[in-house]
């Protein structure tokens, strides 16, 4: 029941993740952020399988941060989205594996450039430029299809929001009363207010 | 007193040094000068091989060699010690492009290196590696860089730099003729010449007749077969390697050789 | 005569040559079938059938709670706990039913277990891995106080706990637990669950009375409200829960947890709780 999403606009990477904790039928908290940051310009939006999905943000998150503090330069998101992959790879085949989905949003800090990738618990990992994980996708991708390209304005991007939220509260069973929305551009990496 | 200090390389001397360590970097005081200069354009790597015998077939590299796509590296000491580093580096460029995707910036590398080479000066019953490195790379972060490594596993970055056999003659001529901040690859490719010319035999040669015969003696002692010449550009985006071939690298000398005889005609007109 | 049947349906299986058994069969000759009395058996799987010995104790466990096993453990799963954080620090309450399926094993269970004189851990789930755990934590505390020379942080208390049952994911533990203390950065609460899973938050309940617990606790918590309201309220709420949900209720146990520590606040009957209620008016409906 967990929603997570994402686009690249003009000069941003975005992604809207709910914000409740839920266990079985109980909600147990409100306001909970699934996501860590890995350095200045790369953020890792995560669900899945409670445990699992802290357990292996934060061992990514301090290895990326490890890193940067070794060797005095951060990884490029798409190293990133590399590094994580060959991890949730290597645990797919152990005995527990992490049952996690993951988004990975960043931007170019020389160039600017945003870019988005999508990893799933099977370690499947593509570059994207708009994507949804679990049942959200069944809703708003199609809204997606429909409104996104390439030069999206932030103004434009949070109109893209907004619609992708308003379907899911008209159509899905699950609909959950509240957001993260994180924006990553040359600046680093900022929470918008709808 | 010394004796007592020397045979393991991982005990401190009474002085405070590690004998083993320094014993190896004067076997590379012996090896064949290998010299890197930093250009605008790109970086000049040239090596001496040191020939042992008229009859040894010459291998046509066996100072230089690339490590990836964007980097190359040339040694001096001990060969088969340089085989097996020039093997793991190459190892861990791959790993690294494997992990990440990515090229490996440059430094990282030779800290890699540098890592496995300090480890020798501490572990146990081991002797340190007999090499010191010169590397040209080129990376996103920050472009054009020469960096130079010794046994002890210490590196430094530098502009002009060089290794091996009368190294600190060449360094002497190298920090004379380098121009700060404004060397095209052409200019860096001719100080190179020139300091190998005026470093390499000299125990032959008098002072007065190396004056007088800088570049003339390139073709009678088949000099361009002693020299391994290589550059590192950019051609666009693509960081090229280039590796002279025997021919090209007399094609070369010979015509430094011409412009260094017109100057010194024209000086002393 | 009923001895003589008992001996029939067990049956022994030691090695003849065992001079173990051997000892045990000459310490006991003057009953002719008593050998089974002196070294009783039952049947436990072979660990040698097991093919791969990392999961012989999920496969063990998974055994002896599966329904057809006649020594089934049945293990303490009913329970209603809460916990907030208020003004004046937290307040925690608890039933006291223990239940082995619908059966009611014990009514006067301690569930919130006392780690030191600063930290509390409520128990639901497995009453011996939650019991174990708690006590192992605060084993882990006290050297981490003589280590540090201060007290441990209910996030890093909490944080410990969390990452000792996340290496134990997937072999049976079952626990869901609030950690609550008081730290140098005030009043603490978190829920730490057997999957791994950790939340800091200012209001949780876990259980299966834990939806009812909710009903009361979401419509009348204020962060506001004085310890007297706060008291009451966990233990209405508690009340409630013990209740509708058949696996809660007997006594309410209440805990405040305050800038000097915990206080055991008192130990009710959710029976004489009842009647009090009835007796009383229903709150309001209009605030």
């Amino acid at each position: 029941m967990e929603i997570l999403f994402g686009f690249v606009g003009k000069d941003y990477a975005l992604t809207a993740s709910d914000n409740t904790a839920a266990r079985s039928i109980v909600v147990q908290k409100r306001g909970e952020d699934k996501s860590r940051i890995l350095s200045k310009h790369t953020l890792l939006s995560y669900n899945g399988e409670a445990g699992d999905t802290c357990q292996f943000s934060d061992y990514i998150a301090a290895n990326i941060k490890l890193y940067e503090i070794k060797n005095g330069v951060a990884l490029s998101t798409a190293a990133c989205t590399k590094f994580t992959r060959r991890e949730l790879a290597n645990s797919l085949r152990s005995r527990n594996a992490y049952q996690v989905n993951l988004l990975i949003s960043g931007s170019d800090p020389k160039t600017g450039v945003p870019s988005l990738f999508w990893l799933d618990h099977l370690a499947s990992a593509n570059k994207v430029n708009y994507t949804a994980h679990g049942y959200a996708s069944y809703f708003i991708l199609s809204t997606m299809d429909l409104y996104w390209h390439e030069n999206l304005t932030l103004e434009e991007g949070l109109g893209l929001v907004k619609k992708c939220l308003k379907e899911l509260k008209i159509r899905f069973i699950g609909n959950l009363p509240d957001f993260f929305i994180k924006v990553v551009d040359k600046n680093g990496i900022r929470e918008i207010k709808l | 007193m010394a004796r007592r200090y020397d045979s393991r390389t991982t005990i401190f001397s009474p002085e405070g040094r590690l004998y083993q360590v320094e014993y190896a970097m004067e076997a590379i005081s012996h090896a064949g000068t290998c010299l890197g200069i930093l250009s605008n354009e790109g970086i000049v790597l040239a090596a001496e091989k040191t020939v042992t015998s008229k009859l040894l077939e010459q291998i046509n590299h066996e100072k230089v060699y690339r490590i990836t796509d964007s980097m190359a590296v040339a040694v001096a000491g001990i060969t088969s010690d340089a085989n097996t580093l020039v093997n793991y580096s190459r190892n861990e460029a791959q790993k690294f492009l494997f992990t990440y995707n990515e090229h490996i910036p440059c430094e990282q590398l030779v800290q890699k290196l540098c890592d496995l080479k300090q480890g020798y000066t501490q572990y146990g019953g081991l002797r340190p590696y007999g090499v010191s490195f010169l590397y040209a790379g080129h990376d996103e972060h920050h472009g054009f860089q020469l960096y130079q490594s010794d046994p002890s596993g210490n590196y430094s970055g530098w502009k002009a730099t060089c290794i091996g056999q009368n190294s600190s003659n060449a360094q002497g001529i190298l920090k004379q003729d380098y121009k700060e901040g404004g060397m095209s690859l052409k200019e860096a490719k001719a100080l190179a010449v020139k300091v190998l010319a005026k470093t390499m035999e000299s125990t032959s040669l008098t002072s007065e007749k190396r004056r007088n015969f800088t570049f003339d003696f390139f073709t009678n002692y088949y000099f361009f077969e002693k020299v391994e010449f290589a550059t590192l550009s950019l051609v666009g985006e693509k960081v090229v390697f280039h590796s002279y071939t025997v021919s090209e690298i007399d094609s070369l000398l010979k015509e430094e050789n011409a412009q260094a005889l017109q100057a010194e005609a024209q000086n002393s007109t | 005569m009923a001895l003589v049947n008992l001996n029939d349906v067990l049956s022994f299986t030691g090695n003849e040559e065992d001079s173990a058994f051997d000892d045990a069969k000459s310490s006991c000759m003057n009953f002719e079938t008593s050998l089974n009395f002196k070294l009783p058996t039952f049947s436990i799987q072979n660990l040698s059938d097991v093919s791969d010995i990392a999961t012989a104790p999920v496969d063990f466990l998974k055994q002896q709670m599966s329904n057809e096993n006649n020594s089934r453990i049945a293990i303490k799963k009913g329970t209603t706990t809460l916990a907030f954080v208020f003004q004046g620090g937290v307040i925690i309450a608890v039933d006291s039913r223990a239940t082995g399926g619908a059966y009611i094993a014990d009514g006067g269970v301690k569930k919130v277990i006392e780690i030191n004189p600063y930290l509390l851990g409520t128990m639901a789930g497995g009453a011996a891995d939650c019991m174990y755990w708690e006590r192992e934590l605060g084993r882990r505390c006290r050297l981490y106080e003589f280590r540090e020379k201060e007290r441990i942080t209910v996030s890093a208390a909490s944080k410990l706990l969390c990452n000792i049952v996340y290496g134990y994911k997937g072999m049976g533990l079952s626990m869901g637990t609030m950690v609550t203390g008081w730290d140098k950065t005030g009043p603490g609460l978190y829920y730490v669950d057997s999957d791994g899973q950790r939340l800091k938050s200012d209001l949780f309940s876990v259980g299966s009375g834990s939806t009812y617990a909710y009903g009361v606790l979401d419509s009348l918590y204020d962060y506001n409200m004085s310890v007297e309201d706060a008291i009451e309220l966990g233990t209405r709420a508690i009340y409630h829960a013990g209740h509708r949900d058949a696996y809660s209720g007997n006594t309410v146990n209440v805990y405040h947890m305050k800038k000097t520590g915990w206080e055991f606040i008192y130990n009710k009957d959710i029976n004489e709780l009842h009647y009090k209620y009835a007796a009383e008016a229903k709150p309001s409906t209009l605030s």
